[in-house]
């Protein structure tokens, strides 16, 4: 406490420079680019020609009145909930799971068996899945159709109703693990004298499980919720390399949308005012979340 | 009570075998798929392992499309960031950590915001940034770019290590007459190493794993990293399934043995860092 105090008074320059570096990163990498981008928006401009003039709130408008957006925006609604619903439900199911076995041999096994998918790149999760579900020669189509649970060969990549909830299933695959070793972590904080007390107290599985477990790790639990809701609404990877968000547009997300609008069309502008219209649609959301998580915190205390 | 109590270890063993089988398969079918022939994928669809195994796969693709190139660019660029986020991102931590302990919090809670960014949205800028810099279609100016990620990242879980270490033995160093720089490079970087190495590996497989940033701002062959080129061979005249689940491979690998050394770390930072 004694130093913490010394170091506080000692106003040279030496600590600033510890901070400089990243600080420069930040402004000149993350909060410049935002700026650009809010700039940009309001103009016509295009990767094409050089010149571009100030065009109000012309992209805006035109972007809410598009017939795409309104299908990007819901595509995303239903890619992100469903999968974070996937990926909270099986990754907490799963930790629960984890946390009852006892050794740690069999428990390191199956820790790393269940955290592959998760050091996926991108790419390889696409291609796999891609040759995994592939229409002609794919493993889970044939074993469906050798099996007689489907008539020929499902074409899960290529029929309009079935694109999407693939697409959520490859990204609860890819999604859980992160969300079971993060909820395992925190359940091993719990104290196990609480459970031993509520057992001697009468109280059974469910509510020993209500009343200790659920309290001690929402908060751990609704952060990686919070985490997981703006990387999942971002994504843009697993989309675009198994669908590119095709057919037509079923499984056209926000960012596929913007990235059409930016490289294919190359309308820079345009696609700018889409990205503000996400991340103030982001900001939002992560102001309602922090704000449920702030009135969990404190009943905490 | 006692069919209750059986039931349970029942239901977690089979819900964790599924979960397991479920996450390796498409690990083992990928690779399996490498070794086999086309001709042998396309006959046996639903076989497993191969009859025959042969390397041709992997001839292709570091042989005859001269894979080797993007998987060097790729190193040198994953190798690059890491270098320098992890420098940037120690003093940073330590820095926040122990002289900006009102401010700290502000800062950490700024770097999370900068999470939210879309990628897809900074890569605007980026590419405008880029061409008028003359770094398009550089490696250097991929590096750039590649900071924006991993840098609050690695702050991020850094402020949780550096937390973990104990003023006390600071204060005894200073009393000392040690500088501020001299603590922190005798006394604290030996004891958060750990954590800086796991720091490291995580920062290496995300820049090692990026695509998109890398698809847009890297469009010569020779340069781009590895994940691009393997999209850029799906889009081929011939598609061979064999060729690009051997190039998946090459990709997957490093990932997951990296992934595998450092899981314990990663998750310890992570929860620390997010909820103080």
């Amino acid at each position: 406490m004694d130093l913490r105090h010394t170091f506080r008074r000692d106003r040279n320059l030496t600590r600033w420079l510890f901070v400089l570096p990243a600080m420069l990163v930040v402004i000149s990498l993350l909060i410049y680019p935002v700026f650009s981008t809010v700039a940009n928006s309001f103009t016509n401009r295009t990767l094409i020609r050089p010149a571009y003039k100030f065009t109000g709130l012309t992209n805006y408008i035109n972007i809410l009145k598009d017939v795409e957006f309104h299908n990007a925006f819901f595509n995303t609604i239903v890619w992100t909930f469903f999968s974070l619903l996937g990926q909270v439900v099986i990754g907490f199911i799963g930790a629960l799971c984890l946390n009852k076995v006892r050794g740690k041999i069999p428990r390191t096994i199956y820790r790393i068996c269940m955290i592959i998918p998760w050091a996926f790149p991108s790419i390889a999760i696409a291609l796999v899945w891609k040759w995994l579900l592939n229409g002609i020669y794919g493993f889970i189509p044939s074993m469906l159709s050798q099996l007689n649970l489907s008539e020929g060969m499902v074409q899960f990549l290529s029929t309009p109703h079935l694109v999407l909830p693939t697409l959520v299933f490859v990204n609860i695959w890819f999604g859980s693990p992160l969300i079971m070793v993060n909820t395992y972590a925190a359940l091993q904080t719990i104290p196990q004298d609480q459970y031993e007390a509520a057992q001697i107290d009468g109280a059974n599985a469910w509510q020993s499980f209500r009343a200790i477990t659920i309290p001690h790790i929402k908060v751990v639990i609704g952060l990686l919720v919070v985490l997981r809701t703006i990387w999942v609404f971002n994504s843009f990877d697993i989309i675009y390399m198994m669908t590119a968000g095709g057919p037509a547009s079923v499984s056209t997300t926000m960012s596929i949308y913007i990235y059409k609008l930016g490289w294919t069309s190359r309308m820079t502008g345009k696609a700018s005012a889409a990205a503000v219209i996400l991340l103030i649609f982001l900001l939002v959301l992560c102001a309602v979340y922090f704000l449920l998580l702030r009135r969990w915190e404190k009943e905490d205390l | 009570m006692k069919g209750r109590s059986k039931l349970g270890p029942i239901f977690t063993h089979g819900f964790l075998i599924v979960m397991c089988v479920v996450s390796v398969f498409p690990l083992l079918w990928l690779l399996m798929s490498a070794f086999k022939s086309s001709a042998e994928m396309l006959a046996n669809p639903t076989t497993i392992f191969p009859k025959q195994w042969t390397l041709e796969n992997f001839e292709t693709v570091l042989v005859t499309l001269k894979f080797t190139v993007n998987i060097r660019n790729s190193l040198i660029i994953s190798l690059a960031t890491t270098l320098i986020a992890i420098t940037i991102s120690t003093l940073a931590a330590y820095g926040i950590v122990r002289f900006f302990p009102k401010l700290g919090n502000a800062m950490t809670k700024l770097l999370i915001t900068t999470y939210m960014f879309p990628a897809i949205m900074l890569v605007i800028p980026y590419g405008i940034i880029m061409a008028r810099m003359g770094l398009t279609n550089t490696r250097f100016g991929l590096v750039m770019v590649y900071l924006s990620f991993s840098v609050p990242y690695a702050v991020w879980l850094l402020v949780g290590f550096f937390k973990t270490v104990p003023i006390g033995i600071e204060e005894a160093a200073r009393i000392d007459g040690a500088n501020k720089l001299q603590v922190f490079r005798v006394i604290v970087l030996p004891l958060v190493a750990p954590g800086m190495v796991a720091t490291a590996i995580y920062t290496f497989i995300n820049a090692w794993n990026e695509f998109l940033y890398a698809m847009i701002l890297m469009s010569s062959s020779d340069k781009t990293t590895i994940s691009v080129a393997v999209k850029t061979l799906e889009g081929a005249d011939i598609l061979n399934w064999g060729a690009l689940m051997a190039a998946c491979a090459v990709v997957v690998v490093p990932s997951i043995i990296f992934f595998c050394i450092i899981q314990n770390k990663i998750t310890g930072g992570l929860s620390e860092g997010a909820v103080k």
